[in-house]
């Protein structure tokens, strides 16, 4: 068996500004996506454990039509679907508000599930200081249902990640669809893949060794549990 | 179907004569293809000799940490160019994609449901003259099966949902179908209707996900509570 696999090292020096610029995207959308999506999380995760009457079913059916339907099928909707009722996005509006959504709604089950871990009897406690209910929440079921949510929450965040690479299917340049256009053009599809995959494996991997270590730090103390 | 209008009924029947089938065609070899490769990495993940196990774990870090857009092009785009015997066709490809990743999802279920069997069960296995081969396939394995349920009922939802990425490559799955008949009946009479159908056709692909997905995510969650 004959393997090409020699590596041209100056695919990197001429190709590597353009792929800067696309991995440069990735993490733009990523970023704003991780930060919307720990906000949706947060506060329907919050209405969903506590049983807000109206927004936790609300919550409830956006969780599952997002859980249960492919999230590139979301993108085809967003993004060729809207349009026919006159809702035209741009490439980066439906980048940034697919992967939000999508994350929003996993997020939410992770927080939800973090707040439900909190013994009855602390909330109680926040109850007997005379803290109100909101209080009590600020102050003793998120920071520590939040630890709790915390390693699930960023499994989603790379999850989040990974997906941006979906926006190929709408010409979004982010690094995915970058690194396709090069290949077009040069050709070098071994170098092309393996930059594009290493570069995916190092930010995966470093994510998800800050997971071990937010872990470590943010452990709780034994009593808490 | 009278109540719908003239157009779709063609393409409904399309969609689901050309796209779910293909759909459940990837969803199946994917499937077993996880499930098999998936349990046997797994299992031998739990035998304590670090060169099969760093290798091991670099194959489920790999597949688990790359996008599977990524690794579908890699399938579909790089091993070609490595060597011609390598090229198949896009069903074919997206399916050995989705095992790749899947197989890395069931590996490391496989691991924690094997190394959730008491010790106690390995020794009672021995003491009968199991040797490792046997004592896993006859006594551990069929335990630790009833724990990999749920993830292997989740692990079903995930591969029909993503199979979707199969479209890129443009294999006849459910949303590639879609997309043909959105495409179809922008074209002029006779072919087409001249207009856009994006908004309804998108919106069924949607709904009919949802129907296949729902149910199996309410399975796994009802597994997940009874058997553990």
């Amino acid at each position: 068996m004959n393997l090409a696999v020699a590596f041209d090292w100056s695919f990197l020096t001429e190709n590597g500004d353009e792929l800067l610029a696309g991995l440069r995207r990735t993490l733009e959308v990523s970023a704003i996506a991780i930060a919307g999506a720990f906000f949706i999380g947060l506060v329907l995760g919050a209405a969903r454990a506590h049983r807000v009457p109206v927004v936790s079913q609300v919550a409830a059916v956006y969780v599952e039509i997002i859980r249960n339907t492919p999230i590139l099928v979301q993108i085809f909707f967003l993004f060729f679907g809207l349009p026919q009722i006159g809702i035209v996005l741009e490439p980066f509006t439906v980048a940034w508000v697919a992967v939000t959504i999508w994350g929003g709604a996993f997020n939410t089950e992770n927080f939800r599930a973090g707040f439900e871990a909190v013994p009855h009897r602390f909330r109680e406690a926040g109850f007997a200081l005379g803290f109100g209910r909101l209080t009590t929440f600020l102050n003793v079921t998120l920071p520590i249902g939040g630890r709790i949510a915390l390693p699930s929450s960023i499994n989603t965040y790379i999850s989040v990640v990974k997906n941006t690479s979906l926006m190929y299917v709408i010409s979004y340049p982010e690094l995915t669809t970058t690194a396709l256009n090069i290949n077009a053009l040069t050709l070098q599809t071994v170098e092309t893949f393996t930059t594009l995959a290493v570069t995916y494996l190092i930010i995966v991997w470093t994510m998800s060794a800050s997971i071990r270590v937010v872990e470590r730090r943010l452990a709780l103390p034994e009593d808490a549990r | 179907m009278s109540f719908l209008p003239d157009w779709a009924e063609p393409v409904l029947r399309y969609m689901l004569e050309v796209g779910l089938k293909g759909t459940l065609q990837i969803a199946a070899i994917s499937l077993v293809g996880s499930t098999l490769i998936g349990i046997t990495l797994g299992t031998l993940l739990t035998i304590k000799f670090l060169p099969t196990r760093a290798l091991i774990r670099f194959y489920i870090e790999v597949w688990r940490g790359l996008p599977i857009l990524v690794t579908l092009f890699l399938v579909f785009f790089l091993l070609p160019v490595l060597s011609p015997r390598f090229e198949f066709d896009a069903l074919i490809s997206a399916s050995i994609a989705l095992t790749l990743w899947g197989s890395a999802q069931v590996a490391e279920a496989t691991r924690g449901a094997v190394g959730s069997i008491p010790k106690e069960q390995h020794e009672a296995a021995s003491a009968l003259g199991f040797g490792w081969l046997g004592r896993h396939a006859f006594v551990i394995l069929p335990q630790a099966l009833r724990r990999l349920l749920p993830p292997l009922v989740s692990l079903l939802v995930n591969i029909i949902q993503n199979s979707t990425i199969a479209q890129v490559i443009g294999a006849p799955e459910l949303l590639e179908s879609a997309e043909r008949q959105v495409e179809r009946l922008a074209a002029p009479t006779p072919i087409g209707i001249g207009e856009i159908k994006a908004f309804p056709i998108y919106a069924t692909v949607m709904v009919i996900f949802f129907l296949i997905s729902f149910p199996l995510t309410r399975l796994a969650a009802y597994l997940e509570k009874r058997l553990t």
